[in-house]
């Protein structure tokens, strides 16, 4: 199913949290929208992330059995908001999904999707460390990739390189 | 080893002594398995048949560090790894030598810049005695690298005094 | 005789009989608890340097846990903070074994993100035939050094000799043997040089009878199928919940490949010719899913590719290689996922844009990193001699987990 569709199944059955759906557009020149090229995703309230997630999973017509990726993005260094990325993959129906939850900096909390893809677990670990975001009901949340006395969120925007870890120079 | 090191004057029989005992060590040096990224790939390129490490001796890769004499760094070394690159150097026995194979492993390579945990250049954690250039380096060159550390050991004093001392 | 009473492990147990020199024997109650046993960071089932974090209840293991990290290079701090073609020879080192796989994966995301770029078809064909040859040259490596693994030596130094002439054929097209950066935003970096076409057609002719030789030579050997049947099974259920792709989860019987199911490039074509076809692991050797299986794929994938490489050279035609892409590329607004098929896995590049020179984000989805994760519930359960057969079958790059 392409995007269209999938929207509106997702309408039809009332998914939880669905916001709205961002689609590529032109650039108009008379309303001042510069347009946005790329992939359409769908907006989600982050409060029922997981519900929504289980509605895809389970559903017949979306059967989105995969997740594929689960990471954050900063938009802006001084803006307010972090946005969670979510991608899914059908194998039996062939399409994709792309999901997007905003959290504010100051509190970046969100549920765990660890119970309805068991794939989220190490990626929640990596956002978790690179973004300073916590997974509320996340079995494990260790460092992954950074040491554990690691400080500070190196994805972040306004994150400052470290001149010097444990007597080794940086510079 | 350790009475007889740097004990005699310079003469024709110690000279002669040291050339054996350095003829052995070039010609057997035996590296630690120790790739860590795409260097790893050219180093395992050079122990394959076509660039055949064996004919100088030192095709035998050792896993136990206590049983090498080289560690051939080969890949970009960052502080959570550093630790146990010196945990591992300290290992190995004398006489033990390190080159830095790689851009990574000479200067912190392409990650130079914006890389907040990669270590910008193994000798700021061991002691390194060949750099050998290169993103990665060509077999070719790590067989270079080689041949500059067996000309380095082939002028070593090991029972003779060294220069500065005599 | 007295026996001195030891803290911790051994204990004075009961008094039992009398033995025949006199003296009287003692039951020692001997309390054990799990081993734990640290694989890596530095180890020689050389899949890079990963730490596995094994615990063992005598010979078997009773739970596994990877620690990674080690090879951590920044690779999407390091997006955020280059332009856009700067960060193409970035993307060469996370999967180092397939470097030809990740250009074609970050140029098409950021193609995705420039409607009105025209990749011109000879472009395209070059860029499949590049990719094909890095699968096979990947796969290689995965058969050689499993076979290294186990204990075989020859396997390896024969999928060595056939690396270096496929590392020769990239030294001839882009200059390099390992890190290529050949495949550009926009089409290839230049043309292939008169008589490489040929060379890799011929190559195509050889290599489909040594294919032949390593079958028999690894695959269907004796020792090799009971080292690595029924062990390792990754049902379907599992493989679905863990999020993994490529041959592990072909493996497992599910039939879907990126390429021909949700195609990209050429392969809708090169699909309806039926040029690609895709295998699975049918548990022939053992159960569905096991370590053979995933081989298995592998070494058919090896055998795969080279009809999708002939397709490309039958219907390849001069002209341009590089669309009309200028020196400093600025990227309209947006942002786009697009996910390739890697040797290993799905490649996902997520990047995105405000219109500048530089990047926001460039997110990199990591099919070893996913595929990793399963160690963690597949392996307990399985005997201690069997993991570097487990581990070696998930084929993982530590370039590509650590990123």
């Amino acid at each position: 199913m392409d995007f269209q569709a999938i929207h509106d199944r997702l309408r039809a059955i009332e998914a939880p949290g669905l916001q709205a759906a961002d689609e590529p557009r032109e650039p108009n020149k008379e309303k001042k929208d510069p347009g946005r090229s790329g992939n359409p995703f769908v907006t989600v309230d982050p409060a029922r992330i997981v519900e929504f997630l289980t509605v895809c999973r389970d559903d017949s017509k979306l059967d989105f059995r995969i997740l594929i990726d689960l990471t954050a993005t900063d938009p802006k260094a001084d803006g307010e908001e972090l946005s969670v990325l979510f991608e899914l993959l059908s194998i039996r129906k062939k399409h994709r999904l792309s999901i997007k939850a905003s959290i504010p900096k100051s509190d970046a909390s969100i549920q765990s999707a660890t119970a309805v893809y068991r794939a989220a677990q190490w990626h929640e670990r990596e956002c978790g460390e690179m973004y300073g975001i916590t997974f509320v009901g996340h079995p494990d949340p260790r460092n992954i990739l950074l040491p554990d006395d690691w400080v500070g969120y190196p994805l972040r925007k306004d994150y400052e390189f470290p001149t010097e870890y444990n007597g080794i120079s940086c510079e | 080893m350790a009475l007889l090191e740097n004990a005699f004057e310079e003469n024709v029989l110690t000279t002669k002594v040291d050339w054996l005992l350095n003829w052995a060590r070039l010609n057997s040096i035996w590296p630690m398995t120790f790739g860590l990224a795409c260097c790893a790939i050219e180093m395992m390129a050079v122990g394959a048949a076509h660039h055949d490490i064996d004919r100088f001796g030192a095709g035998a890769f050792r896993a136990s560090p206590r049983q090498a004499d080289l560690m051939i760094v080969a890949g970009t070394v960052n502080f959570k790894m550093g630790e146990r690159v010196k945990r591992l150097y300290d290992q190995m026995a004398f006489p033990k030598y390190v080159i830095a194979m790689g851009a990574c492993a000479t200067g912190g390579g392409p990650y130079f810049k914006y890389g907040y945990t990669v270590v910008k250049g193994v000798d700021r954690i061991v002691p390194v005695d060949v750099y050998i250039a290169g993103c990665p380096p060509r077999p070719e060159a790590l067989l270079e690298g080689l041949m500059k550390l067996q000309e380095k050991i082939r002028k070593t004093a090991v029972i003779r005094k060294p220069a500065h001392l005599v | 005789m007295t026996i001195e009473q030891q803290k911790g492990a051994l204990t004075l147990g009961s008094e039992g009989r009398v033995l025949p020199s006199g003296e009287r024997e003692f039951m020692m109650d001997v309390s054990t608890s799990d081993l734990e046993v640290n694989m890596g960071p530095q180890h020689p089932a050389t899949h890079g340097v990963m730490r596995i974090l094994l615990r063992t209840d005598g010979e078997l293991v009773t739970g596994a846990q990877p620690h990674l990290g080690y090879l951590h290079r920044c690779a999407e701090k390091i997006g955020e903070n280059v332009e856009w073609l700067q960060y193409l020879p970035y993307t060469d080192r996370y999967d180092y074994l397939a470097a030809m796989n990740n250009n074609l994966g970050y140029s098409l995301a950021v193609e995705a993100l420039m409607p009105g770029l025209e990749i011109p078809r000879r472009a395209t064909l070059i860029r499949t035939i590049c990719a094909e040859i890095n699968r096979i040259a990947s796969h290689l490596i995965a058969f050689g050094t499993y076979g290294l693994d186990i204990g075989a030596f020859t396997p390896f130094f024969y999928a060595f000799r056939e690396r270096e002439w496929i590392q020769a054929l990239f030294e001839k097209i882009c200059g390099a043997r390992l890190t290529y950066s050949y495949i550009r935003i926009g089409g290839v970096f230049n043309d292939a040089p008169p008589g490489w076409l040929q060379e890799v057609g011929h190559f195509c002719d050889v290599f489909e009878q040594k294919w032949q030789e390593y079958y028999d030579l690894l695959v269907v050997n004796h020792v090799f199928v009971k080292r690595t049947a029924d062990i390792g099974v990754i049902p379907e259920e599992m493989a679905l919940d863990f999020g993994l792709t490529g041959p592990m989860l072909r493996g497992s019987g599910v039939d879907f490949d990126l390429r021909r199911d949700m195609p990209y490039m050429v392969y809708k074509e090169i699909s309806d010719a039926g040029a690609l076809k895709v295998p699975i692991g049918r548990g022939e050797m053992g159960t569905l899913g096991d370590c053979w299986d995933r081989l298995f794929v592998r070494v058919q994938e090896m055998k795969e590719s080279l009809a999708v490489i002939r397709w490309c050279l039958d219907s390849i035609e001069p002209g341009p290689v590089l669309g009309d892409v200028p020196k400093v590329i600025k990227v309209p607004p947006g942002e786009a996922y697009v996910g390739i098929e890697n040797p290993r896995g799905e490649l996902g590049h997520y990047v995105s844009s405000d219109g500048g020179k530089v990047a926001t984000r460039c997110r990199v989805r990591g099919p070893s990193f996913t595929n990793l994760a399963v160690l963690e519930d597949m392996m307990p359960g399985t005997l201690l001699a069997d993991s570097v057969a487990i581990i070696g079958s998930t084929d993982i790059v530590v370039g590509e987990t650590d990123r």
